[in-house]
């Protein structure tokens, strides 16, 4: 029962699930584009041409020129690397710190739990963008900064379903077993509590993922998140937003790239739930 | 600040409309220019602010924003004005004379109206200036007037002020720019007190106030009392704040404003082939540099420094970051002060890659010098840093890198000398003393990085009393001489100011001072 | 007893939350670099007018001192004056006009959302399997997956500046007209609209399927009950619960969106209020941006708290 879920399990049903194999398609798409893709482009990402700003797209630029004469598919490629790649860790880092918190919270009780769970009451009474907004005017602008405000915007959505599972997993015979054989606090969590909550949080790092991307084309949008020359998404809709009238394809275009992507992990997600949350269910009934 | 916006003063040159509006620029009297262009009245001007978010204060003596002048300049006249050659006007004054180095006379217009209804005289004026210079005002421009040492009314259409010592550059602060020397009514403010007045100002402008919501717009009626007979045409203004210079081009194409305070670089050439759109273009006033601190490593060496010149490509970055909409600078002071500036191109800041490695070899910092480059604002700002990195890096083998933050940040360690460098400029500064004086002389108010080199001190102070202005014009350009071969900082360039308005829109003649508000009295909507 | 001992207890928590909340945003604006006496005195500054400008405001003051005075000014209901953004403007005038332009466009945008996962959502669940499902479920996904600042730009490339049906930048308050605003604020509402339609109708399909699988549903059917009488009765209004729990949700996110899109279409509202306050580090308008932000994600999670027992059929049957 406590290796029920295993990831090679849920591979093999991903397959059968239709959304989640329209998701996962289109998640491998976009893997693949952004890791071969650019090998493949006859531009360089950096490389300003300033007697081609602005070019409507064409054979030679599907999605056309940015204003520094770029290729802006070469771009989005780049761009969709580091906005991927910012998002991952961001998520990484506040799964990781939130995981803990709700696990101890649930796992320790008491004070901890009480002060934890304000804490994840205050964030979640904060608007989203205005929360990263005022975050970034601390910490300053910049990639390792985005990082951190994505990360710290999604601590409660983890700490919050990690306490919450843990509580359900905590009661099940199995950990009580582990506690009367003497094994130590720290030992349970990590070896019985952790692999029987990690499916939700898996399903929750997906989705988060998936919003941790509009976090940070937000940011860079607003002008507060990743700066030029860096590529990331964001940056380059705001590029795009600024020479909109002459150039609307430099936005419209790397919006829609930055859609499909948070498309099929909003899809995969979905998919991923329906095939883990039945099994949840049984598990918390039995 | 150096806020985002692209304004400044200057000639103006037109792209369209050329025939009525350069006939504007001879024509002087309203009355010609309603026979020229049968204008008709009433209607409501929305004339957006373009690049601010945030007008601070409506009562001129207290403002410092920029966008505080545009605003006010609506509702309030200046003793003189400057005029679309940059030549010294009358506006509230009819005429002015020097009797001595020491004294300025202004005979005042009579029968002027306040919007509350009293009249103009030498004592509103009197009260204005002294208002503007007290300490207990806090004027951010209390500096340019502390020079005045007494000021008299002999009766209640002239005006006198005595200075301390000689000093050239007051007339120009007594003008229509973001100096406070904008003529309130004084019963109006001492029934009203400084606070309610900073809402609700009252001066004798062809608009009066009528509403204000913050971060919004601000709105105005037509002033019945004018003193100019017959104007203004329109019955309102309303001046809608647009921080996004982007936002501006969406609204105007949409027809939700009817001119703008600037137009977007990028966006000039597809405006001017609009017929329903015309954009008007000018040198601006500003000064646009990389700021350098030259007391700490590795800018306090001048042979880095001119290293660093000599390697900026200021045509590429004037193609690229204002595409096009500008020139290369070698000096300090604009084109738009013709009398003032030095022609010719200085070598130190002409690209030249052999000579800038020259210089790198003859300094003690080499190839691979580190330094951040502080940026902000808007993205052609973030645009000429990139370039301006890319090239020095290319051309020197420095490594040179960008740090971006927001304006505010930018602006208080820029003036702490809390930097390495950063891009930065000053813009709608109408008088040469703004400049190569303000900047560079020794403990000058913008002289930030503490630049100090006596010999330009000496010019400076020569300058100041030289009443002829060719001379005076020749003094500043050997001061600047000076400063540009120490090159506190790397000058860049200088961008175009432009006005874009609508078809509807009549009679608009965009003058030198940037604020449009005082371009309003002879508009119509038609 | 035991309801109003609840509610003394979540009223509680939300008060301490807003008054630790109010003190971290005043911290981090305290700890973030800038100085608003630069915002306000602009380029012909002199070190004499800045002093003097802090010492105006208390700006020299430690910065617990700072809170204090700020604290004790809100407890006797008075949010003072902004500092920097708007002369000496005082706040509550200022949240008078921005708050009710928000609020307009945010419920615009939640009704417009709401109709649109209503009909999806019930369709979606009512056909499950079948084309409508996908076609609806397709939708809604592709809804959640765009930023909404990008999708406002793609609304005013087609509807305003090719179309000309809508303005194309600026809003007309509901006090000048009503006509106006419902068409100006028809892009803007959409915009935000958007991703929430999505959110809603998923969830919407989600629970009215696992509802209508429950015992009471089946046993409701074999009694011979008509469908569209089970739907509503019994369906339905199970289903909506985890829906309004969701709709409270959504309140953080509802109201950041509002930041950037009333930055792109030129609305004055309390988004763009808090950015351009922040920008010129007008402390006290920021708080009092903070607070009323807080103030309505709470009372909202309340609000839905309380309509959530109100719809539980164990609790009024």
């Amino acid at each position: 029962m406590a290796t029920a879920t295993t990831f090679g399990t849920v591979l093999r049903e991903l397959r059968q699930n239709r959304v989640a194999a329209v998701g996962l398609g289109i998640t491998t798409f976009v893997l693949l584009a952004i890791a071969i893709g650019p090998s493949l482009s006859p531009y360089d990402p950096s490389m300003m041409d300033f007697t081609a700003i602005l070019q409507p797209p064409s054979w030679a630029h599907p999605f056309g020129t940015n204003s520094f004469g770029m290729d802006v598919l070469t771009r989005v490629l780049y761009g969709a690397r580091n906005s991927l790649l910012i998002s991952i860790v961001g998520v990484v880092l506040g799964g990781g710190l939130g995981t803990l918190i709700g696990m101890t919270s649930a796992y320790v009780g008491r004070w901890f739990d009480a002060i934890a769970m304000r804490f994840v009451d205050l964030v979640f009474s904060f608007p989203i963008f205005v929360l990263a907004l005022m975050l970034m005017l601390v910490l300053g602008f910049g990639v390792q900064n985005v990082i951190v405000a994505i990360a710290i915007v999604y601590i409660p959505n983890f700490a919050r379903l990690a306490r919450n599972t843990t509580m359900i997993v905590k009661s099940e015979p199995y950990v009580q077993a582990a506690q009367v054989m003497g094994q130590s606090r720290i030992r349970i969590m990590v070896r019985e509590i952790l692999p029987n909550i990690a499916a939700p949080l898996f399903v929750q790092f997906t989705v988060g993922l998936a919003f941790a991307i509009i976090i940070e084309a937000g940011l860079s949008f607003l002008g507060l998140g990743v700066q030029p020359p860096t590529p990331s998404l964001g940056v380059m809709m705001a590029d795009g937003k600024d020479y909109f009238h002459r150039g609307p394809w430099v936005l419209t275009l790397t919006g829609l790239a930055l859609m499909v992507t948070i498309l099929g992990l909003n899809l995969l997600g979905d998919g991923l739930r329906d095939l883990l949350d039945p099994r949840l269910r049984r598990r918390s009934a039995a | 600040m150096t806020m985002h916006d692209s304004n400044g003063v200057g000639r103006r040159s037109f792209l369209k409309g050329a025939a009525a509006a350069g006939g504007m620029a001879v024509v002087t009297g309203p009355m010609l220019s309603r026979v020229a262009l049968g204008q008709t009245r009433g209607g409501t001007l929305r004339a957006a602010l373009l690049g601010f978010g945030v007008v601070n204060t409506l009562d001129p003596q207290k403002a410092g924003l920029n966008s505080d002048f545009f605003v006010l300049n609506t509702m309030f006249n200046t003793l003189v004005k400057f005029d679309g050659n940059m030549k010294i006007v009358p506006d509230l004054a009819e005429s002015w004379t020097n009797p001595n180095p020491t004294t300025y006379e202004f005979k005042l217009r009579k029968g002027v109206k306040f919007h509350d209804g009293n009249e103009m005289t030498s004592d509103d004026v009197k009260f204005t200036i002294e208002r503007v210079a007290a300490e207990a005002t806090k004027s951010p421009n209390r500096a340019k007037f502390t020079v005045i040492d007494k000021i008299e009314t002999p009766d209640k259409y002239t005006v006198r002020f005595i200075t301390k010592q000689p000093f050239v550059p007051l007339l120009s602060f007594f003008t229509n720019t973001t100096t406070g020397a904008q003529i309130i009514s004084r019963k109006a403010l001492e029934k009203m007190g400084d606070e309610a007045f900073a809402k609700a100002p009252v001066g004798t402008g062809a608009f009066k106030f009528k509403e204000w919501k913050p971060g919004e717009k601000i709105g105005f009626v037509a002033h019945k009392e004018y003193f100019e007979k017959g104007l203004p045409y329109l019955d309102a203004v309303d001046i809608p704040l647009i921080p996004e210079e982007p936002s501006g081009i969406t609204a105007i194409l949409g027809g939700q404003i009817d001119i703008a305070s600037t137009a977007p670089f990028a966006d000039v050439p597809k405006l001017q082939q609009d017929p329903n759109i015309t954009v008007s273009k000018t040198p601006g006033l500003n000064f646009r540099f990389v700021a350098l601190n030259i007391q700490k490593p590795p800018f306090d060496d001048v042979h880095f420094r001119r290293a660093l010149s000599l390697a900026t490509n200021r045509e590429a970055i004037v193609a690229a970051a204002l595409f096009g909409e500008g020139s290369p600078m070698w000096g300090a002071t604009p084109p738009a002060i013709s009398w003032a500036f030095e022609k010719k191109p200085r070598e130190l800041c002409v690209f030249n890659p052999e000579r800038a490695k020259a210089e790198l070899a003859k300094s003690k910092y080499k190839a691979g010098t580190e330094a951040s480059v502080i940026t902000w604002g808007s993205s052609w700002w973030k645009r000429w840093t990139e370039i301006f990195v890319a090239q020095v890096n290319q051309v020197l083998g420095v490594k040179f890198t960008i740090e971006v933050t927001e304006a505010n940040t930018a602006f208080s360690r820029f003036r702490a000398n809390d930097i390495q460098a950063e891009t930065t400029g000053w813009i709608a500064r109408v008088e040469a003393d703004e400049y190569v004086p303000e900047c560079f002389r020794t403990g000058g108010p913008r002289n930030f990085n503490q630049y100090s080199n006596p010999e330009v001190d000496k010019l400076v102070d020569a300058s100041r009393v030289e009443f002829d202005q060719a001379k005076r014009g020749e003094l500043l350009k050997k001061a600047e001489d000076l400063v540009v071969e120490d090159m506190p900082c790397i000058f860049t360039m200088n961008n175009n100011a432009h006005n874009m308005w609508t078809k509807k829109v009549k009679g608009f003649v965009p003058l030198p001072s940037q604020s449009f508000g005082n371009q309003f009295p002879p508009v119509s909507l038609g | 007893m035991g309801f109003l001992w609840y509610l003394t207890i979540r009223i509680g928590g939300a008060l301490a939350t807003v008054a630790v909340g109010s003190f971290l945003i005043f911290l981090i604006m305290k700890l973030a670099p800038g100085d608003p006496a630069l915002a306000v005195l602009g380029e012909s500054a002199t070190p004499e007018t800045i002093a003097a400008y802090h010492k105006e405001f208390g700006l020299d003051e430690p910065i617990l001192v700072q809170f204090g005075i700020w604290a004790k000014m809100v407890l006797q209901g008075d949010l003072g004056k902004s500092i920097a953004l708007a002369g000496k403007f005082p706040i509550k005038d200022l949240l008078a006009t921005r708050l009710p332009i928000t609020l307009f466009i945010g419920m615009y945008g939640l009704v417009i959302a709401v109709v649109i996962s209503l009909i999806a959502g019930t369709a979606a669940a009512l056909r499950h399997g079948k084309l409508t499902d996908t076609v609806a479920t397709s939708i809604a996904v592709l809804g959640i997956s765009m930023p909404d600042f990008w999708f406002s730009y793609v609304l005013i490339l087609a509807f305003a500046l090719s179309l000309d049906w809508f303005p194309s930048y600026g809003f007309t308050a509901p006090g000048e007209s009503w006509i106006g605003a419902f068409h100006s604020g028809f892009l803007p509402a959409l915009a935000i609209a958007a991703p929430m339609a999505g959110v809603f109708a998923r969830i919407l399909r989600a629970s009215l399927l696992e509802t209508a699988r429950r015992e009471y549903v089946t046993a409701a059917r074999s009694y011979g009950f008509a469908a569209p009488f089970v739907f509503v009765h019994y369906v339905f209004r199970n289903a909506v619960i985890p829906f309004v729990t969701v709709l409270g949700l959504q309140v953080r996110y509802l109201l950041g969106g509002v930041v950037i899109i009333e930055r792109v279409f030129g609305i004055s509202g309390m988004g763009s209020l808090m950015v351009d306050a922040a920008f010129a580090r007008d402390y006290p308008v920021v708080q009092a941006c903070a607070l009323t932000f807080l103030v309505g994600v709470l009372f909202v999670n309340l609000l839905v708290d309380i309509v959530c027992a109100l719809l539980d059929p164990r609790r009024t049957r």
